[in-house]
């Protein structure tokens, strides 16, 4: 009986330490499995498993503004090499129109120019002015300045300068005293007109019969017209002021 | 009181000999159990020292425990809150309450040991 009662007893302590064994077994594994993980983890990712979740996040939001950047990057090739088949095309059309900017200029009368042509010289009376007599017989005018200057363009002149004043397409003429307004800026005589074009052409026109030479001559002014190989117009020196004209389309 | 020794250590030799790669995204579950499982194991050594452990008590509660802080955790994570945070404190408090527990109850004993004489002691055991 008592035998039977300690084998019991025996038995049941042993059962208890078995379980006891089994479970802390268990707990034992575990615990050196997850810390073996855990150390893996580390040493593979450097980073502990806590931030693992963290990160991910991160990589995904990464990931997705990556894509968004690689669809920019495509957009934006795209438009590059918009802009360079436009830049290939545009370089033609730029030097072209550099070309047509050049050409407008020296028509404008905005840059110097050079080539052979004429120069004519012109100036008051020598004749010193006896009382009673008219001045203006003695004196020259801004009309025998622009006769002068018509017949020259009239004549085939490209680009014409008196007294270093370009004369452009605005240019008036006026008198003011004894001096004569071109650009709204002063000559004074002697008058020098410089004329580049065809100078055959234009020194026998501006001496033709009845022209302006001709009658200034005939009232004693010295004139002096000169062939000349190369002559050189200074550009226009002033600037264009539109404030009433705009540009409008070509009429009917 | 050797057997379970014992079967702690071979539970730790053989997860140093078998190695089992926990999932990454099961790594966090894990370690609450463990958490709960030592929770556990200090209680049953403590239950013992007081001399009124109950193997049901601490069979149940070890798989109670440690399936349920995993699980807890698992339904923190699905719900967004940090549940987990909440089973490291429970579980630490308990474990760091245990251990010393524990203290007092060894040195209690070792006192009534020295003035009950050796052998008393090691009967006691």
């Amino acid at each position: 009986m008592a035998l039977i009662e300690q084998s019991a007893r025996g038995w049941r302590a042993s059962r208890l330490q078995i379980t006891l064994a089994v479970i802390l077994a268990a707990a034992g594994f575990l615990a050196v499995t997850q810390i073996r993980n855990e150390l893996l983890i580390r040493r593979q990712l450097r980073v502990p498993s806590q931030r693992l979740e963290e990160l991910g996040f991160m990589l995904h939001e990464m990931e997705r503004t990556r894509g968004v950047l690689e669809q920019q990057i495509v957009q934006l090739r795209g438009q590059l090499q918009a802009y360079e088949q436009g830049a290939a095309q545009g370089r033609a059309q730029l030097e072209a129109l550099g070309q047509q900017l050049g050409q407008y200029r020296s028509l404008a009368g905005h840059v110097h120019v050079s080539g052979p042509g004429v120069i004519v010289e012109l100036n008051d009376s020598p004749f010193p002015l006896r009382p009673g007599d008219d001045p203006n017989t003695v004196i020259l005018h801004y009309t025998d300045l622009q006769g002068v200057i018509n017949d020259l363009f009239a004549s085939g002149a490209e680009a014409i300068a008196v007294n270093g004043e370009r004369v452009i397409a605005s240019s008036g003429m006026s008198c003011v005293g004894t001096t004569i307004l071109c650009n709204t800026k002063r000559l004074a005589p002697p008058y020098r007109v410089i004329a580049i074009g065809p100078g055959d052409e234009m020194i026998a026109y501006v001496q033709r019969a009845d022209g302006v030479v001709e009658s200034l001559r005939s009232f004693a002014f010295p004139v002096k017209i000169t062939k000349a190989v190369r002559v050189g117009v200074p550009a226009y020196r002033g600037s264009y002021r539109f404030t009433h004209a705009r540009p409008s389309g070509p009429f009917e | 009181m050797w057997l379970p020794i014992a079967g702690l250590l071979a539970g730790i030799i053989l997860g140093f000999l078998v190695s089992v790669e926990i999932p990454l995204g099961v790594v966090k579950y894990t370690a609450i159990a463990i958490l709960a499982a030592i929770d556990t194991i200090l209680g049953g050594l403590r239950a013992q020292l007081e001399e009124r452990f109950d193997l049901s008590i601490f069979t149940t509660g070890f798989f109670a425990n440690t399936v349920f802080a995993a699980l807890l955790t698992a339904i923190g994570d699905l719900l967004g809150v940090d549940i987990y945070l909440g089973a490291v404190i429970a579980f630490s408090v308990r474990i760091f309450g245990n251990v010393g527990f524990i203290r007092r109850d060894m040195l209690e004993r070792y006192w009534r040991g020295t003035r009950q004489g050796t052998a008393a002691g090691q009967a006691s055991r």
